[in-house]
């Protein structure tokens, strides 16, 4: 019955987005509520957030001081691919920070209340929790990246800014899917914060360009967990040095992701037990 | 004594209760090795030396982390907030406990298991890939290691303990514990990379804090990077730490526990 339901609401896609865009909004005014409503609290993570990416900058630049280029990539491009890396990874933390939540959800069967609401099955297990101080951190980032890019002459081409956000947007639809995919192991096995950090492990390894790894790694990189896709297509999208191979091939991983995870969710919902009934 | 081997026994059985969490946990070991590995694999390509490191050295650095990561900064002293918080806390002080040695136990079981497992795990990553590792000539090397090893897990222990304490004062532990407990900790300690790539300002700063005694010291030793008196330097520095953190541990247990709300307890 609620897979039934899930499939008339499940038009994130078409007409109901407004209506979603809105209860989005409503959770994330309360998630920068109740994190804004300890300042100490938010400051040491803001603090924190910005020595680690100062630190891993100098980090890039001591390596860098050996040697001019990576991979056939200059100092600046492989800038580029870190300030990319942290631009993803911070948006994805921004918005799915709900999956971060879900165990306790289902430990409890606080999830049965959210699957008797008018809204995608999936939309409080992703959306249910907005990370406020990731989105204040991106708003430096985002101009610091445009000052970057266009200081540096990194942008020959106006075409390549805009198939860049494109693909920057396939990149958080994949990250949505893998979240998904994270959320439904939680509903069979109540099993997720491991799960999510192998992720998180991995696509850290995307802060250099993942053609300095091996081959068998970047097997890995582009179709198991696809950090390739999620940072390196859109980087070298910007460079204007992604092939339409490339960006076809990129674009296929997303569906299928996107398309395995929403299967497997339908499958995990059917299997759901409601811990508390 | 054979409470607290009940107590470690239970706390291994925790472990293994939850079969699925503990495999992921372990593979979840398995990758935060194998990044690092083959990033720096990457990094040297065909080079032998960089940053003043040999390849053989940075492999052994980040093996050495994974290892040391395992003994020293494996705890579960971060338990401690949380059941601060909560009230949780009641049921342990009431019950016929040492505090400090009732985390210390769970903490020895936790790092038993971690050694356990890593070891496996690096021993057949380095066997499938061949790798070989730096070992050391001088047997006082391995003396000064140990030392030091045996002198971090203490220190880590207090410090941890220190940031789980704060729970009696604040709400925001695990802002406190991000910060201080993952952010500074990781990088200061030498967790991400050799603190000596760093510029030398940095360096500097980073020097005057506990944390590099907890892996970029004891790796440095291991690596003969530092000469037999700057290690003997390093430990007595890092023994100093430790009677501060000893010191302090003790002090704001004391203050902290009168300040104890008990909620829900």
């Amino acid at each position: 019955m609620v897979l039934m339901e899930d499939r008339k609401k499940f038009s994130i896609f078409n007409f109901q987005f407004p209506k979603l865009l809105k209860v989005w909004l409503l959770i994330s005014s309360r998630a920068a509520q109740d994190q804004l409503l300890t300042g100490w609290s938010g400051i040491l993570f803001l603090v924190g957030k910005f020595i680690r990416f100062l630190l891993f900058f100098v980090f890039l630049f001591a390596v860098l001081s050996e040697s001019e280029s990576l991979a056939d990539f200059n100092r600046e491009e492989i800038i580029l691919f870190f300030l990319i890396f942290n631009l993803v990874d911070i948006m994805v933390q921004f918005l799915f920070r709900g999956v971060y939540q879900f165990r306790q959800l289902v430990v409890s069967g606080s999830y049965d209340l959210d699957l008797l609401k008018p809204l995608p099955s999936f939309f409080r297990p992703v959306f249910g929790w907005t990370d406020i101080l990731d989105g204040i951190t991106l708003i430096p980032l985002w101009v610091y990246f445009f000052w970057f890019i266009l200081t540096n002459d990194l942008l020959i081409r106006g075409e390549n800014l805009v198939l860049f956000l494109l693909l920057f947007l396939n990149s958080l639809f994949l990250a949505f899917a893998f979240h998904l995919f994270a959320c439904s192991v939680c509903v069979l096995t109540t099993e997720i914060d491991h799960l999510i950090w192998v992720y998180r492990d991995l696509v850290n390894m995307a802060r250099f360009p993942t053609d300095i790894y091996s081959k068998g790694v970047r097997l890995v990189l582009t179709f198991i967990i696809p950090a390739v896709v999620l940072i390196t297509v859109p980087a070298k999208a910007l460079l204007g040095i992604l092939s339409w191979q490339g960006m076809a091939l990129s674009l296929v991983i997303t569906s299928v992701f996107l398309w395995g995870s929403l299967k497997f969710w339908r499958y995990a919902l059917r299997r759901y037990a409601s811990a508390s009934s | 004594m054979s409470k607290y081997f009940q107590l470690a026994k239970i706390t291994f059985e925790e472990y293994l209760a939850y079969r699925l969490n503990f495999i992921l946990w372990r593979f979840r070991s398995l990758i935060t090795f194998l990044t690092p590995f083959f990033f720096w694999l990457a990094i040297y390509g065909g080079q032998e030396e960089l940053l003043g490191y040999q390849k053989t050295q940075m492999i052994t650095y980040v093996v050495g982390v994974v290892f040391l990561r395992s003994i020293i900064l494996a705890s579960r002293s971060t338990d401690l907030a949380g059941q601060i918080r909560s009230g949780e806390l009641t049921k342990i002080i009431i019950a016929p406990w040492e505090v400090f040695s009732y985390y210390f136990t769970r903490d020895v079981v936790d790092k038993v298991l971690n050694v356990f497992f890593a070891v496996l795990e690096m021993a057949t990553v380095l066997l499938v890939f061949e790798f070989p590792l730096y070992f050391p000539k001088n047997l006082e090397t391995y003396l000064y290691f140990f030392l030091i090893i045996v002198l971090a897990i203490f220190l880590y222990f207090f410090l941890s303990l220190i940031i789980s304490l704060t729970g009696f004062w604040t709400e925001d532990v695990w802002a406190t514990r991000w910060l201080f407990g993952i952010i500074f900790l990781e990088f200061f300690a030498g967790a991400f990379f050799p603190l000596d790539i760093l510029p030398f300002w940095l360096q500097k700063i980073i020097y005057l804090t506990p944390f590099p005694y907890l892996v970029f010291y004891p790796l440095k030793i291991w690596l003969g990077q530092i000469s037999g008196l700057m290690a003997i330097k390093a430990i007595l520095i890092c023994f100093g730490w430790l009677g501060f953190f000893y010191w302090l541990t003790r002090f704001l247990w004391q203050k902290g526990i009168k300040n104890y709300g008990a909620y829900g307890g």
